[in-house]
């Protein structure tokens, strides 16, 4: 395939987004919960700064129920089922980019989330699902043939990871790993893209102390209206 | 047979790694858009090497003629000015377009994929019960189950002289590649929620065609183009379209339509595009038109058909009229302007309050129903709850038109799930069968 439509790349983008979305919002939960199970009485705090460190809404009354919603309901938007969907969407429009074998772990890592829910060890079910995504990940280094389409949806990837390690705090090496793989990675895909703010955001990612929230602007930003 | 046990303990592995790629179809229920797994029986149907010679060549048979009348209608007319066929039979047809008149698509060919719809009978003959001739859907699902058969049970296949159908990508690539006008080849999807849209991809992926909605297609003069990202243009020579006639294009055709591509048909009448089907086939599949294929053979190609029509009637003809009121009981109805197993009625089943509708229904429209005698066909053995257990089952079977007339060596083969249901369709709860040809 040497020619991409402008929906195709969209998607591409997105799934990618959407991938790493979900394995490293589980990996975050995975942690917050494991922090919730030491504790006798409900530490609403501890929900509360994770809602807020995704800057999502705090609906969740109970741990239980924010272990529930979060993780399951595909009714709620924030919710790791909800962005999987999303990252299905995507995936299964993009058969003939990627190929089957490829979609197909994006496809067992749904059906592994939604057995994951119906379980009585969730959190084992959950890992599953992310083995699945590291197996989607491994394919499409293995079996996508056109590195236009790999580049792409690796930028994806590598954009959310930079826009959640932001969100999060992540150390300044983190931060800083992230931004020059991103800006080594994206002359590549032909994309159209604003150089000016690539490299706003490699140079607060230098910082020592980045400002996080231009950091975060600039890196929604400088894709505008490329996807 | 211990081989085939052998596949049979797989059905669940295969069912799972069906599930796996996604090898699913939509379904709309209460408004809402549903994603079904298909389910799978690992019992093939079978069908010998001499048997499938002969329905191979009725298959032939037919497709050509229906090719040969489809031509006709929109040219010259022959079989109307004998009146072989009625011509208001024609012209009353929902799939009669007139816009196709005096049209010719690239190379002639107006059905290059065309899904014929054969039942057993319990006395050893094929019957055929529907053409399909304008997007007729289900190659991808045996498709991918032989592969996966393979794999679950490979010692089921060693030595067995099955024809390999994996082909059917080559085959249809082959016959797009021959219509082909210039230009790279599409697979056109009306998009993600249609009920198909897993084969949509699956033969744009297997064939290497690209997979695009109506908002990645572009008319520029006279030409077809593949709109990339940044605008840059590519011409398309061929688009296999899934998407039908009436939302091809929305300033010839349906002008609500907002997956077609306007102007599409501009391109293809001046010989610039080829569309797979060509449109205004459903003129040839209309379930009325089905009546007369026997006479269309015998017309173009001057041979007697090899494979027989189910015994039908049309109550557009008074005589036909009289037999269908006289034998309601016995005979199933079937509205032409339905499909997908919708519309079709057994008049022993009906109530007392039904049959009057339905009868006033027929005498105020008797154009739009076909009355058939219910062919006794033979049941195929499913797998249910470990048990093999027989249900009614047909085959479609695929047709190519290319450079030449290809049958793919395999089918759709289609059951009930309900012992007492006739009705197939994987939208009616139905699962599906490989088949298997053997090659001696």
């Amino acid at each position: 395939m040497d020619i991409l439509s402008l929906e195709n790349t969209g998607r591409l983008y997105w799934l990618g987004r959407y991938s790493e979305r979900v394995y490293t919002t589980v990996r975050l939960f995975s942690g917050s919960f494991d922090q919730l199970i030491d504790q006798v009485s409900e530490d609403a705090t501890l929900i509360d700064r994770f809602c807020r460190s995704l800057e999502i809404p705090n609906i969740y009354r109970t741990g239980e129920e924010f272990f529930t919603r979060y993780c399951f309901d595909d009714q709620d938007p924030n919710s790791i089922y909800a962005n999987l969907l999303r990252a299905y969407d995507n995936c299964v429009t993009l058969r003939e980019e990627i190929g089957s074998e490829t979609v197909a772990y994006i496809q067992l890592a749904l059906y592994a989330l939604q057995k994951a829910g119906r379980s009585s060890a969730p959190l084992v079910g959950l890992q599953k699902m992310c083995d699945n995504i590291l197996a989607f990940w491994g394919m499409v280094d293995d079996s996508i043939d056109s590195e236009y389409v790999r580049n792409i949806i690796k930028i994806g990837k590598r954009v959310e990871r930079l826009d959640l390690y932001a969100r999060l705090r992540r150390p300044a090496a983190d931060i800083r790993r992230e931004a020059h793989r991103l800006a080594g990675r994206i002359p590549r895909t032909g994309l159209r893209y604003d150089e000016e703010r690539l490299r706003e955001i490699v140079a607060l990612a230098e910082a020592e102390m980045p400002d996080w929230a231009l950091l975060l602007e600039r890196v929604e930003a400088f894709l505008e209206g490329a996807t | 047979m211990q081989e085939e046990m052998d596949l049979y303990r797989h059905t669940d592995t295969v069912n799972e790694l069906l599930a796996r790629y996604g090898v699913k179809f939509g379904i709309y229920k209460d408004k809402t858009f549903h994603e079904q797994l298909f389910p799978f029986d690992a019992i093939p149907r079978t069908i010998s090497a001499e048997e499938f010679s002969s329905l191979e060549r009725g298959l032939r048979q037919r497709v050509d003629a229906l090719n040969a009348f489809i031509r006709d209608v929109y040219g010259e007319k022959h079989i109307l000015r004998d009146k072989i066929v009625p011509e208001e039979f024609v012209y009353a047809s929902s799939g009669y377009l007139p816009i196709c008149e005096g049209v010719t698509p690239p190379k002639g060919v107006y059905a290059h994929i065309a899904g014929i719809d054969l039942v057993l009978g319990k006395d050893g003959s094929w019957y055929i019960l529907e053409d399909n001739l304008r997007v007729p859907s289900g190659a991808s699902y045996p498709m991918i189950a032989r592969e996966l058969c393979r794999r679950a049970s490979p010692k089921t296949f060693t030595g067995a002289h099955i024809e390999d159908n994996r082909d059917y990508a080559q085959l249809l690539r082959r016959t797009m590649d021959h219509v082909n006008t210039g230009g790279m080849t599409v697979v056109l999807t009306p998009g993600r929620y249609n009920a198909a849209y897993f084969e949509h991809s699956y033969l744009a992926e297997q064939t290497g065609a690209h997979l695009v909605t109506g908002s990645e297609l572009r008319v520029e003069g006279d030409y077809l183009y593949f709109i990339g990202y940044d605008q840059r243009k590519e011409r398309v020579g061929a688009v296999y379209r899934r998407i039908s006639d009436e939302y091809l294009d929305p300033m010839n055709f349906y002008e609500g339509s907002l997956i077609g591509i306007p102007h599409l048909y501009d391109v293809f009448r001046k010989g610039n595009v080829a569309l797979l089907n060509a449109p205004g086939n459903g003129v040839a599949d209309d379930k009325g038109i089905y009546y007369f294929v026997p006479k269309m053979i015998r017309y173009y190609l001057g041979e007697e058909p090899i494979l027989q029509n189910a015994p039908t009637y049309l109550p557009y003809y008074p005589e036909d009229m009289q037999y269908v009121l006289a034998n309601f009981d016995s005979l199933v109805l079937k509205d032409v302007a339905e499909a997908g197993g919708y519309g079709v009625v057994f008049g022993s089943k009906m109530t007392a309050g039904q049959m009057e509708d339905f009868l006033r229904q027929l005498k105020a429209e008797p154009r739009r129903f076909i009355a058939q005698e219910v062919i006794d066909f033979q049941d195929i053995d499913i797998m249910e709850d470990g048990e093999r257990v027989p249900r009614k089952a047909d085959l479609r079977a695929f047709v190519l038109t290319g450079e030449e007339t290809m049958v793919w060596k395999s089918g759709l083969t289609r059951f009930s799930r309900d012992p007492h249901s006739f009705i197939v369709n994987s939208s009616q709860g139905g699962g599906f069968k490989d088949t298997w040809i053997f090659s001696r």
